[in-house]
């Protein structure tokens, strides 16, 4: 990197915030190392950095707490890496409108903490919530288990402002609930990794704390048991905040991580001792929440419609798992060698997560399943106990594991895998015509090509 | 543009009806008078043609003809829009898609359906209500109003509060391109990879190309529904039980507030037992499990009670709720009654500023020598002013205007928007500056140049114009037949 544009950052937003060298080793994505890491404090400043690398033709990679920095093609160029850890402030806060404003540096943990003091959460869970900030949940559109009843980033994000490649301060949405004034941008933005601008505030609408909320883990002999039974919750007159679909490997780790750091599984409904970990099979978790006696009536109702389909044991599970469960496949192995994310209809979730198993089995490879089963939304982790010696079979998984979700309509993502698996296997699903509207899209903002290039879909 | 010859139109004509039949052009004058406007009837524009595709392909194939001809186009609904969104440019083509109402499929294990944009959007609670399901967005006109034109203005509806807007609801969407080409937004899955390009281009009002199938969820209906009619005296106390309820941590379906003015109007058209020297009545609707419901209902109450209301009735069963809803749902076909027209407003504030704004408001109109009622989807802040005016009387019509931009300007001053359902259109263009700055706009304008850079996809919409091609006028609005009758209404 020239010597002048490094002094020129430092001059911005002072030397202390400019990170080079060695220090640049958190920041090292696919072995790349970026040219340097700058931590703007204002609005201004973050202008001014993405000003000053467009003047010279250095890319910027927006950096919040770094838990979805591995998602995405490898970066062809060394780039600045422009992190919002100083922009973490709660701008706003107005219980009586349930909304509030907030820089983008914020962790999700620190916010969700001062909300809660004050009745209220933004109902948003996904996991690392103590490192992953707004801004970076907002551009990955990261997610939780309680998106089954409260949706994902798109049902709650009403304003944004952003900076643009070409250094302009821009609002889309506003701080009202509901607003059809002009594009919906707020749209755009989530779930643009950053391609498009620079998220460094947001306003979202909150919710207020339930008064209960309990999680009830059924065991069930197989997933498709399992699976009929979520289609009986999904047709029933409950309604569940979460619906999570484990195989037998991620629900090991889910029930012994909660046990082992907390009172763990309770007495079961029905007063029995406390449930094993099911050594096969697969495990629902379901949530709800609401008054006590809406609570406790789910529950058991719940116990009740799964009993035909096979399931048994229904047991309050600690509101430990919560965070467990949004990240359930990836917490079952150490260090997971490869993880997919899928996107299928509500009814493929369990055919998928049963197949997708087999494919792996049949090459040696052990696998975890978890799914947000109401909405769809399945996670798989892959792991060959070290650095795969090859990266043939690995590749060759989650290129089948592609194959099936696509086959059924559905979508896959490579979440994350070592390069050398990620130069086999496209990280993103090949979108055809709605690609290039997308690629059109970033052309019109970014034509340059300064914010996270080419590590996008269709070559963004 | 340029006025096409008689034997040029004539040609063209041949060649739409070759792409959609005889029986799917209009071409006299006389025909296309119904299309010249939509429910904001001072904006008029008359069309070349107005043409009835019925399927994906003959939507590509207009469009495609238009623009070879250069000639702007607008995919139209029922009509019931009230920004004048719809209306062609001068000249052009409009595409109604009337005859692709079709509901294609429904999943109920997926909780999904798959429907044309012409298809009314009550027919599709019709239609999957036998199982238990229905389509959430309830635009006030949904006994009229159409899936496709819902989908251009990301309508609302007054149990938008719990259930979220249209664009909470659609999945994906088949849309032909300004330039013809058919391609999918979004799917049917919960998400997709990529920029969420179904997402943006709901509420895009029709700029971004014209939708010709729509996957949207279907919900199951809640097992239990209450409402509640809560009485003030003081309109100030109506609007701190909105923020009293919220702050209770109760999240109900509706809440609705109707003023004295409205209650009049309603009590003299249909006498639904609103008390009429109320100053404001709340009517919220909690919906939900059976059990637990008499208690927060019990908490509605309360909350309504402590903010000042003299009385608190609960609907004991259907009739009575359907009693007092018709209240709240007839309130514009009822202002017919105490005023020979009247200007519908549209605007969003934080909920928390609602004493304030509504005082303001009333001052505003009051000064312009007029009348103002209220009937609005008070929980989350979406008033519909409604300022009453005699068009014959000199000067009214230019006072109404000059109210309306004050409310307006009230609006963005706290925060709030411009528009909360019915959209920018053509009505609003001139006030986008209130909330937005140049960037803001020139990325909006970005944005419509990646999806239809040649323009001629409903020209003239959504972005201020120093110069309007269209007259502007005070925004009249004249009630259809079943709203006089009290059967719907258009918000």
């Amino acid at each position: 990197m020239q010597d002048a544009l490094l002094e020129r950052l430092r001059t911005a937003v002072g030397s202390a915030n400019v990170l080079t060298g060695v220090e640049l080793s958190p920041y090292v994505v696919d072995g790349r190392t970026p040219e340097a890491a700058v931590f703007p404090g204002s609005l201004e400043e973050v202008a001014m950095v993405i000003g000053l690398a467009a003047e010279s033709d250095v890319p910027v990679v927006p950096w919040g707490g770094g838990t979805a920095a591995s998602v995405g093609t490898p970066a062809a160029r060394a780039a600045l890496v422009l992190g919002l850890r100083r922009l973490a402030r709660l701008v706003e806060h107005e219980p009586g409108d349930l909304t509030a404003t907030v820089e983008a540096g914020m962790t999700i943990a620190a916010l969700q903490a001062v909300l809660r003091g004050r009745g209220q959460w933004l109902s948003l869970d996904p996991a690392d919530a103590e490192r992953a900030t707004l801004g970076g949940v907002l551009s990955a559109d990261a997610s939780g288990p309680r998106r089954h009843l409260y949706g994902t980033a798109r049902d709650l994000l009403i304003g944004v402002t952003v900076v643009t490649a070409d250094a302009a301060v821009v609002k889309g949405g506003g701080k009202v609930v509901k607003n059809v004034a002009g594009y919906d941008l707020p749209k755009l933005f989530i779930g643009s990794y950053g391609t498009l601008g620079v998220i460094v505030e947001a306003t979202l609408k909150l919710r207020p704390v339930p008064e209960d909320e309990r999680l009830v883990a059924l065991r069930f002999a197989r997933l498709k048991d399992a699976a009929a039974a979520v289609r009986a919750l999904l047709a029933s007159d409950l309604i569940p905040n979460a619906v999570e679909l484990l195989d037998a490997t991620a629900a090991t780790a889910l029930v012994a991580g909660v046990a082992g750091d907390a009172p763990g599984l309770g007495k079961t409904l029905a007063g029995a001792p406390p449930a094993t970990p099911p050594p096969t099979g697969a495990l629902l978790v379901v949530g709800f929440d609401g008054l006590p006696e809406q609570v406790e009536w789910q529950c058991a109702e719940l116990a009740r419609l799964a009993a035909p389909h096979g399931g048994r044991d229904a047991a309050p599970l600690a509101s430990e798992a919560w965070p467990r469960l949004a990240a359930a496949a990836r917490a079952a192995f150490p260090v997971a060698t490869a993880m997919m994310a899928f996107d299928v209809l509500p009814t493929q979730v369990a055919e998928l997560m049963e197949q997708g198993a087999g494919v792996a089995r049949a090459r040696g490879l052990q696998t975890a399943w978890a799914a947000h089963a109401g909405v769809g939304a399945v996670s798989a982790a892959l792991f060959t106990d070290g650095e795969p010696r090859e990266p043939g079979p690995v590749a060759a998984v989650l290129g089948e594991w592609r194959e099936m979700a696509r086959a059924g309509g559905g979508h896959a993502a490579l979440e994350w895998a070592p390069l050398a698996v990620k130069s086999q296997v496209q990280v993103w699903d090949d979108l055809g015509a709605a690609g290039r509207i997308m690629q059109r899209i970033k052309a019109q903002l970014d034509p340059k090509g300064i914010l996270n290039p080419g590590r996008f879909v269709a070559g963004i | 543009m340029a006025t096409l010859t008689s034997g040029r139109k004539t040609v063209l004509r041949r060649e739409l009806e070759a792409i959609v039949g005889p029986g799917g052009v209009l071409s006299d004058p006389d025909e296309l008078l119904v299309y010249e406007s939509d429910g904001l009837t001072l904006f008029r524009a008359l069309a070349d043609f107005v043409v009835f595709p019925t399927s994906a392909e003959q939507v590509a194939a207009v469009v495609k003809l238009a623009g070879r001809e250069g000639m702007p186009f607008v995919a139209r609904g029922a009509g019931t829009g009230l920004s004048g969104g719809c209306l062609p440019a001068e000249g052009g083509l409009v595409l109604s898609m009337m005859r692709m109402n079709r509901v294609l499929e429904v999943d109920y294990a997926n909780q999904l359906a798959v429907v044309e944009p012409g298809l009314v959007n009550l027919h599709l609670s019709w239609k999957v209500g036998p199982k238990g399901y229905y389509y959430a967005p309830d635009p006030s006109s949904q006994q009229a109003c159409t899936i496709g034109g819902n989908i251009a203005n990301n309508s609302g509806g007054p149990h938008t509060l719990k259930y979220g807007v249209t664009t909470n609801h659609v999945l994906g969407l088949e849309v032909v391109m300004p330039d013809g080409e058919i391609v999918w937004l979004g799917g049917r899955t919960r998400a997709t990879p990529g920029y969420d390009l179904a997402g943006v281009f709901v509420g895009s009002e029709g700029t971004f190309g014209i939708a010709t199938k729509v996957v949207v969820r279907i919900l199951k209906k809640p097992q239990a529904v209450k409402t509640v009619l809560a009485v003030f005296d003081v309109i100030d106390q109506a609007s701190a039980a909105v923020s009293a309820i919220i702050a209770r941590g109760l999240v109900p379906a509706a809440v609705e507030m109707i003023d004295k003015l409205t209650i009049n109007a309603v009590e003299d058209a249909f006498g639904c037992g609103y008390p009429r020297d109320a100053a404001a009545a709340l009517l919220v609707e909690l919906d939900g499990l059976r059990v637990g419901m008499d208690a927060q209902t019990e908490r509605i109450v309360q909350a309504c009670r402590d903010a000042g209301a003299r009385e608190v009735r609960t609907a004991r069963d259907e009739t009575e709720r359907a009693l007092l809803w018709k209240g709240r749902k007839s309130a514009f076909g009822a202002y017919g009654r105490v005023s020979p027209a009247y200007m519908v407003m549209d605007g969003v504030i934080p909920r928390t500023k609602l004493p304030y704004v509504l005082r303001r408001v009333n001052e505003i109109v009051a000064a312009h020598g007029l009348r103002v009622g209220n009937v609005f989807h008070a929980g989350d802040g979406n008033l519909h002013p409604n300022i009453l005016y005699d068009p014959r009387k000199p000067g009214d019509e230019a006072r109404v205007v000059e109210a309306g931009a004050q409310i307006m300007r009230v609006c963005a001053e706290v925060g709030g928007s411009i528009s909360g359902e019915h959209g920018i259109g053509l009505e609003k263009i001139d006030f986008m500056p209130l909330i937005f700055s140049a960037a803001d706009l020139a990325v909006m304008q970005r944005l419509k140049n990646a999806f239809n850079p040649t323009g001629l996809c409903n020209p003239g919409k959504v972005f201020p114009t120093k110069k309007s091609c269209v007259e502007v006028g005070p925004v009249a609005y004249k009630p259809h037949a079943i709203e006089e009758t009290g059967l719907a209404q258009r918000f």
